[in-house]
């Protein structure tokens, strides 16, 4: 019998379509909006991995890595001087305009490294050795700035070259590779102290401290002591993850609008094909009628309708995440928009579609338990 | 008279002082008032009189598709009035085969998967259903046409497709419902003619509803229904010739 219903499920050429057309949209629009939003999501915790450390010392009031309070200097002694503190170090960041050699000016992330440790390194060196940065006036960029900072049209610049900023000339000598940044600024890393002559001069430069735990103390454990000794604000790694995250859901837009979207797809999903389910089986209620008075059971109709609400939300399901999938593998090549598709999202989508299909299918099934089977002897 | 096929009281169905009702209130709706009714093996019993008088509604009942408030009911060993619905449908998945007036075939699904749709129900595999089905549709002049959609055949075709499936899995009763109506003379005559022939066997019982008085002469028990009862039984054709009906 379950052999019968999908011939006649596919019978009905317009429906059949019809619903694999509703909930390929359901699960593209679903899956795509949620590895788009998961992508920009990460994008603003990208500094946490381009510049890794265990523990970030902030301004007591930052909530996000984004969000640069300049501290004292003296702010690095009085961490470095906390029990459970193996070292702590000073970093600087910074948004700066870059002059090229067209004269034009490009916004650049700034980074500056303690020079004696180079805590904060980037996490992948593609060309050139990281040390040369102790060298006076050079800096290590990654891959976008060598797009962003090289003429439009023009050869593209490279190790040995060099640009502006501030007026000071800056020589590469190192491309790194970076994750992309929310605010798509390309990384530029030097030293602290050249740092210091890079950037324009305020009255406290500090941006952070990284630290590290002594052995036998957990990053949370030190982290908290931080707080203790000096009133400042410590993360470990993933309270910085969690609360910038959490940041972004609390002060932007952004997961509003994504979220109506993906609820948005989710309805469509479920009026779509429970609207043509419904109707599919309306109109088959009088074969479906005659089934039940042949002796076919409740149950047996229910499992046909199953059968053939899940064969189509399969279809669809199918169709709609390998379109996301080949979205995914064209946005990766191009790197925008942000694109992030762990594996649970598939399977979240999955079950999504699977309720939708059981949703359609129970509208029919209710229909079917309340016919009555000598509905087939009416004209 | 003892039957071994049938039940306790040697009838294949029979129906004691049963009622049903539709709607209630105002639109209430009395279609069967009482009705005593009997059918025997190896007969073709037809249940005549005019449109509305409850002729479908007394098929519906003893068919088991449709529940009534009083009487009793007892079709082979099967009292239907004491069944739980659960087991009416059992009875019905084995013991009856249904031809209605439209057919009622699956438009979506050959011939061949229409006819075998009965075994299926019953839990038969595919490739045995498959293979007395193909048996069936031989015997009603279908050979060739297995895997034609219904549509594609002419109404006297698809009536004996319908037949080919109300017999596949063997059932003792057979219930027709104005199978000739939506049918031509000749091509009616000839479903009768197909549906007498059904009915010329010890095992099973032919109930056939229509007020098609051109199909009365196959009859070989006639019923004749008035207003919700049974208002006359006639043992043969002519008796209900002679009593004046054309
Ligand atoms: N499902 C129903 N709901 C309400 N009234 C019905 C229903 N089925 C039949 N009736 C009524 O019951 C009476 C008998 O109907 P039916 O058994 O179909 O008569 P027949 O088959 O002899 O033409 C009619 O008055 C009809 O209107
Ligand atoms: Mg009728």
């Amino acid at each position: 019998m379950y052999r019968l219903a999908l011939k006649m499920l596919l019978g009905d050429r317009a429906k059949y379509i019809m619903l694999v057309g509703g909930l390929t949209f359901a699960s593209l629009l679903m899956t795509q909006q949620c590895a788009v939003f998961f992508g920009l999501l990460s994008w603003t915790t990208s500094h946490m991995r381009n510049m890794r450390a265990s523990i970030w010392v902030v301004d007591p009031k930052v909530e996000q890595i984004n969000e640069i309070k300049a501290m004292r200097d003296t702010d690095v002694n009085r961490v470095r001087s906390v029990t459970g503190v193996a070292y702590a170090v000073p970093l600087y960041a910074g948004v700066i305009q870059a002059r090229i050699a067209d004269g034009s000016f490009k916004p650049v992330q700034l980074i500056g490294l303690d020079s004696a440790t180079l805590v904060g390194r980037p996490p992948v060196v593609l060309s050139g050795r990281l040390e040369d940065l102790r060298l006076p006036h050079t800096v290590m960029v990654d891959e976008l700035a060598i797009e962003r900072l090289s003429l439009r049209g023009g050869r593209k610049i490279g190790i040995g070259d060099t640009f502006e900023i501030n007026d000071r000339e800056a020589r590469i000598i190192g491309i790194c590779k970076t994750d992309r940044h929310f605010f798509g600024y390309p990384y530029v890393f030097t030293t602290y102290d050249e740092a210091m002559q890079f950037a324009p001069k305020t009255r406290k430069m500090l941006s952070m401290v990284l630290a590290e735990p002594v052995k036998g103390w957990t990053a949370a454990q030190t982290a908290r002591q931080i707080e203790n000794e000096t009133h400042l604000k410590a993360f470990t790694e993933d309270e910085f993850n969690k609360s910038t995250i959490k940041w972004f859901f609390k002060n932007t837009g952004i997961p509003a609008s994504f979220g109506t979207t993906i609820i948005l797809g989710f309805i469509v999903g479920i009026v779509v094909s429970g609207q043509t389910f419904y109707s599919f089986v309306l109109e088959n209620l009088r074969n479906l009628g005659a089934l039940k008075a042949m002796g076919a059971s409740n149950w047996l109709l229910a499992r046909m309708l199953m059968l053939q609400a899940l064969t189509v939300g399969f279809i669809g399901y199918g169709i709609g995440v390998g379109l996301t999938v080949l979205f995914g593998f064209a946005v990766l090549k191009t790197g925008q928009p942000p694109f992030l598709l762990p594996y649970q999202l598939p399977l979240f989508t999955l079950v999504v579609i699977i309720f939708i299909c059981m949703f359609a299918a129970l509208l029919g099934i209710r229909k079917i338990y309340k016919l009555e089977a000598a509905v087939v002897f009416r004209g | 008279m003892a039957d071994t096929n049938g039940n306790k009281n040697g009838f294949a169905v029979h129906v004691r002082n049963v009622t049903k009702t539709f709607g209630t209130g105002e639109a209430q709706v009395v279609a069967l008032k009482g009705v005593d009714f009997d059918a025997r093996m190896g007969e073709l019993l037809m249940i005549v009189g005019p449109s509305g008088c409850g002729k479908t509604t007394l098929l519906s009942v003893i068919a088991g598709t449709l529940v009534f408030e009083a009487g009793e009911i007892d079709v082979f060993d099967s009292p239907l009035h004491r069944l739980k619905n659960r087991e009416v449908t059992e009875f019905r998945k084995r013991n009856v085969g249904f031809i209605f007036q439209q057919f009622n075939l699956i438009p979506t699904l050959s011939i061949l998967e229409n006819v075998s749709v009965p075994l299926l129900i019953n839990g038969v595999g595919r490739v045995k259903a498959e293979k007395k089905a193909r048996e069936v549709l031989e015997r009603m002049g279908l050979a060739g046409r297995e895997n034609d959609r219904p549509t594609l055949l002419s109404g006297g075709q698809q009536q004996r497709v319908a037949i080919a499936r109300a017999l596949v899995h063997d059932p003792r009763l057979v219930i027709c419902d104005e199978p000739t109506s939506a049918l031509d003379k000749d091509t009616g005559a000839k479903i009768m003619e197909l549906l007498r022939d059904v009915a010329r066997h010890p095992d099973r019982c032919v109930i056939v509803v229509t007020h098609d008085n051109r199909v009365f002469k196959y009859a070989d028990r006639m019923t004749e229904m008035e207003d919700g009862r049974v208002h006359k039984v006639h043992e043969n054709y002519s008796q209900y010739e002679q009593k004046g009906n054309h």
